[in-house]
């Protein structure tokens, strides 16, 4: 691993995501959006969740709108580093491969790109996090961000993964849309956890522990150090797989 | 012998390869000498980018080998560019990943004017026009001066200065001790070239 070539490969592709100015402008303005409309739609009353990853019984009593603006914050994170991370990988793999072929590593690419993409998760994770205290006073800031970051991470593997397996823009796009909409935008939303019957399922899913610790971090005063961790491991998979299906498509004599 | 393969900058004996059960190369082999310009040419889809391919090592073989000597340079018949990059971006690129030290290394200076570039630097990939698109394409793979130069399809694109540019630009590489390998769909000079073959159902022949 030469850190020059890191380095400038890494610059690259940062300037490369930088000069996509509609999709760094909406980056900005999605989150907003989602708030601005949450706020405006959700009434203002005392709802009950359930948090498992903090315990079985523990049933949390809160403001709707203030847990719905935290989740969509949770859900924009996830959805947006995952578009970004499959873009990262899916466009112009070919350019990447005759850069190799000039004498590139491809553990050398791949490790530019995760560091572009781990500047772009803390970005975002600082971004909505100050974004959400405009509207309530998280009880623990810190753990929210982490949360926030945990979101990013496991999501951004998963744009990864998809963007090393599906050639394809549409398909991969529709791959994105599908799990963060299904899981990290719905089905992780402690309310409808709360009301689900086969809650092992969504136990499952990548947005749990994400979702979970970026709860936690705003409402309770538990550690979510834990929380976080599993979210990492769960992430790592993704990114394993990604390793492999990245060296093996891009492997050259 | 040992003579002969020092200056033997490429060999290539009995590559076959198919896709899935579509034959596409059997049993080819020829060599590249240095200071050689040698020509493949066949119809599309005859096979030609597929050896081109597994000769820059992005297939590999079902048999046969291929032995390569020196630095290589390839210049690959699709537009392999980042398109928010710039034509400066992409030289600092290339040139690191080719160990050419500074930030205008010469030989760059020096594509910078034998294909013009001087004038658009600064500019995207997606502002050049299709023809600057391929110049770009080409000055990548001459960056680094290789000893041996793989071009699928160098010309199409290119106006007709920037055609004659290139012609002068492989004889003066020629010259210099350094090889091309030439594959294209049409052979309009064939009096550049020191060797022809001509590629047909997989099969390589002398034209």
């Amino acid at each position: 691993m030469r850190l020059k070539f890191l380095s400038i490969y890494g610059a690259m592709s940062a300037r490369q995501l930088l000069r996509h100015r509609v999709a760094v402008l909406l980056l900005l303005i999605i989150p907003t959006l989602f708030c601005t409309i949450i706020v405006l739609i959700t009434p203002d009353r005392v709802i009950v969740f359930e948090l498992p990853t903090v315990g079985d019984s523990v049933v949390q009593l809160e403001n709707e709108r203030d847990e719905t603006i935290v989740f969509i914050g949770c859900a924009a994170v996830c959805l947006l580093t995952a578009f970004f991370a499959l873009h990262l990988v899916q466009k112009q793999w070919q350019a990447d491969r005759r850069l190799m072929v000039a004498g590139y590593k491809s553990s050398e690419l791949l490790t530019a790109k995760l560091c572009v993409l781990g500047g772009l998760i803390v970005s975002m994770s600082l971004y909505v996090s100050a974004l959400v205290s405009l509207f309530l006073v998280p009880q623990n800031y810190w753990s929210t961000v982490a949360g926030f970051v945990s979101g990013g991470f496991v999501y951004g593997c998963y744009g990864l993964l998809v963007g090393s397996l599906v050639r394809r823009e549409l398909e991969g796009v529709l791959c994105v849309v599908l799990l963060s909409n299904i899981d990290a935008s719905w089905l992780q939303n402690p309310i409808i956890y709360a009301a689900a019957e086969k809650k092992e399922i969504i136990r499952l899913l990548p947005g749990f522990y994400p979702v979970q610790a970026t709860m936690m971090g705003a409402f309770t005063n538990h550690s979510v150090l834990e929380t976080v961790i599993c979210s990492m491991v769960y992430g790592s998979a993704f990114l394993a797989i990604v390793l492999l299906v990245y060296a093996w498509r891009m492997r050259i004599r | 012998m040992k003579e002969m393969m020092r200056d033997t900058l490429l060999q290539v004996r009995g590559v076959s390869h198919a896709y899935g059960k579509h034959r596409v190369l059997s049993d080819v082999t020829f060599g590249v000498h240095r200071g050689q310009v040698v020509g493949i040419i066949g119809e599309n889809g005859s096979g030609k980018s597929t050896l081109l391919k597994i000769i820059v090592g992005w297939l590999r073989p079902d048999r046969g080998e291929v032995v390569t000597e020196g630095r290589m340079g390839y210049c690959p018949q699709d537009l392999l560019l980042y398109e928010r990059l710039t034509v400066g971006e992409h030289i600092r690129l290339f040139a690191a990943a080719y160990g050419i030290n500074g930030k205008n290394p010469s030989p760059a200076e020096d594509l910078l004017g034998v294909f013009q570039f001087q004038q658009c630097e600064g500019k995207r990939v997606s502002e050049l026009s299709g023809g600057m698109q391929q110049r770009l394409n080409l000055s990548l793979a001459v960056l680094h001066s290789p000893h041996l130069l793989i071009l699928d399809e160098p010309c199409s694109g290119l106006d007709y200065g920037s055609y004659r540019r290139f012609w002068q630009y492989a004889q003066e590489a020629r010259e210099a001790g350094r090889s091309l390998l030439i594959v294209s769909h049409l052979a309009y000079e064939r009096s550049q070239f020191d060797v022809l073959y001509t590629i047909e159902d997989g099969s390589l022949q002398c034209a």
